[in-house]
C-alpha cells in the first residue's frame, strides 16, 4: 500500500463508478479480486461464504464509491478494509459457537502464514510488519488474532483464559507502541 | 514525541479498538454511529484502518472463482436499488401515466435484464396498468410486478440477492378473488420476467388479485398451490 501513494492507477476508476461506469467497476474487479478474494479466504476459510463476501464487497463498493477520498487512503486500503469487514460481519454471523470451535484451530492454523508474512514484510522494508514484529510475541499475536478474526476483547479474554482488563491492556498498549513506531 | 503518553487518549484508543474489530456488538454500533455524528472520530478511525491495512498486504492473493464477475454485474442494478425501487414506488404513488410507463421500462432496466426482456413498445392505454409490490411480513419489498391488462402481459422483478438461497427455488403464484392459487412459473433471484399471463387466467388477473411468492424445493412434485411458505405477497392495484 505504501507504493500506491505515491499515484494510485485505481484512484481515477473510483469516480467513474461513483457515476454508474460499469466498465470502471469490471477493471477495478479485475485489478484487485484475487487479492480481495484472499482477504476473504484468510479471514472465512470457506470458498463459498468468501465468494458471497466477494460479491458483497464489490456491491459496497459500487454504492460508496462516491464517498472514497484520495487524500485518505488508497483504493486498495480502502476496499481491503470493506472486503475485511464484510468478512468478519459473516464470521460473527456464524454465532458464538463458530469462536469456540476455532480456538484449538487458531494456534496451528496461525502461526505459518505469520512467520511468511513477517518475513515477506521484514524483507519488503513494509514498517507496520516490521513494527508489529518489535512488539513481545504475545502483544502481537493478540493483536493479528483481532485483526484477521474480529475477535472481541471478551472472547480474546476468554480464549487466553485471562481477565478481560489485562487482555485489553496488552492491546492498548501495543497500538500505542505501533503508533510510535510507525511514526518514526 | 518529548513525553511519551502510557495510553492513548481515550477516543484515539477507542478508534483504534474499532478498526481493530475488538469492540462489542453494541460498542461497534454506538462507535459507527458516532462516526456518522463526529468528522474527527471518524478521522481517527480511518487513521487506524489505514495503519492495520498493511496486514492485509501479506496475505496471498487468489485468484476469484470465474463466474463471480457476471455475477455481480447481474446483481448491480437490483443492489443499487432497494433506493431506487422506493423511489419508482413513490413515483408510482404520484399517479401520472407517463410516470407508470416509465416505472415498468425501470423494472426492466432495474434487473439488468439480458435481451430477452420485452418492454412494453408503448404505454398503455390510460388507467390499465396494474402494479403490485411483494412485501415480506416484515415489510421488506422482494419483488415488483406490473401487469398490462391489454396485452395481457406481467413483468415481474426478482430483488432478492442471486446466490442468497441456492437450495430453494422462487414461484410465482397469481390468487384471484376466490382464492385459488395459480402457478406462473419459477423466478430466479435479482432477475426479471417478462410474460404473457397464461390462458384462461387474464381473467383474474384484476385490481385485488394477489401476487405472491413461495419458497420452494426445487425437486417438489407437481402442485396445485404453494408446498413451502409464502415469503412475499403483494395486491395489484391501479396506478
Amino acid at each position: 500500500m505504501a507504493a500506491t501513494a505515491v499515484s494510485d492507477p485505481l484512484a481515477e476508476l473510483l469516480p467513474r463508478i461513483a457515476a454508474g461506469d460499469r466498465a470502471a467497476l469490471r477493471q477495478l474487479y479485475q485489478a484487485t479480486s484475487s487479492k480481495l478474494f484472499g482477504v476473504c479466504l484468510r479471514i472465512l476459510s470457506n470458498r463459498d461464504e468468501s465468494e458471497d463476501v466477494l460479491q458483497e464487497v464489490y456491491l459496497t463498493i459500487w454504492r460508496r464509491a462516491d464517498r472514497f477520498e484520495a487524500s485518505r487512503a488508497s483504493v486498495m486500503t480502502w476496499i481491503s478494509t470493506i472486503a475485511r469487514n464484510r468478512a468478519i460481519d459473516r464470521l460473527r454471523a456464524r454465532g458464538p459457537l463458530a469462536y469456540a470451535e476455532q480456538v484449538d484451530e487458531l494456534e496451528i492454523a496461525d502461526d505459518a502464514p505469520r512467520a511468511e508474512a513477517l518475513l515477506e514484510a521484514a524483507q519488503s522494508g513494509e514498517a507496520l510488519g516490521k513494527c508489529l514484529s518489535e512488539l513481545d510475541e504475545r502483544t502481537e499475536k493478540v493483536i493479528r488474532t483481532a485483526f484477521f478474526e474480529g475477535v472481541t476483547y471478551e472472547a480474546l479474554a476468554q480464549r487466553m483464559e485471562t481477565p478481560l482488563g489485562t487482555v485489553k491492556s496488552w492491546i492498548r498498549r501495543g497500538l500505542l507502541k505501533l503508533k510510535g513506531c510507525l511514526e518514526q | 514525541m518529548s513525553e511519551p503518553l502510557d495510553e492513548l487518549p481515550a477516543d484515539e484508543a477507542l478508534a483504534a479498538e474499532h478498526a481493530l474489530g475488538v469492540l462489542s456488538a453494541p460498542e461497534r454500533a454506538q462507535a459507527e454511529l458516532r462516526m456518522a455524528r463526529e468528522p474527527a472520530f471518524a478521522a481517527h478511525v480511518e487513521a487506524w484502518a489505514a495503519r492495520l491495512a498493511p496486514m492485509l498486504d501479506a496475505l496471498p492473493a487468489v485468484t476469484a472463482p470465474e463466474g463471480l464477475w457476471p455475477r455481480i454485474e447481474r446483481a448491480l442494478p437490483a443492489n443499487d436499488n432497494g433506493s431506487a425501487a422506493t423511489r419508482l414506488w413513490r413515483g408510482l404513488a404520484m399517479g401520472s401515466m407517463a410516470l407508470a410507463a416509465a416505472s415498468v421500462a425501470a423494472l426492466v432496466v432495474l434487473a439488468n435484464r439480458p435481451p430477452t426482456v420485452i418492454a412494453p413498445q408503448a404505454p398503455p392505454s390510460a388507467g390499465e396498468l396494474l402494479n403490485a409490490r411483494l412485501d415480506t411480513s416484515g415489510g421488506q419489498h422482494l419483488f415488483v410486478a406490473a401487469y398490462d391488462p391489454v396485452r395481457q402481459k406481467l413483468i415481474v422483478t426478482s430483488l432478492v440477492t442471486p446466490g442468497s438461497d441456492p437450495v430453494h427455488v422462487h414461484e410465482l403464484w397469481l390468487i384471484p378473488a376466490d382464492g385459488k392459487p395459480h402457478s406462473l412459473g419459477l423466478i430466479a433471484p435479482g432477475t426479471s420476467k417478462s410474460m404473457p399471463m397464461p390462458e384462461g387466467l387474464e381473467k383474474l388477473a384484476q385490481e385485488g388479485a394477489s401476487i405472491a411468492v413461495s419458497v420452494e424445493k426445487p425437486d417438489a412434485p407437481k402442485h396445485d398451490r404453494p408446498m413451502g411458505p409464502v415469503a412475499a405477497i403483494g395486491k395489484l392495484a391501479k396506478i
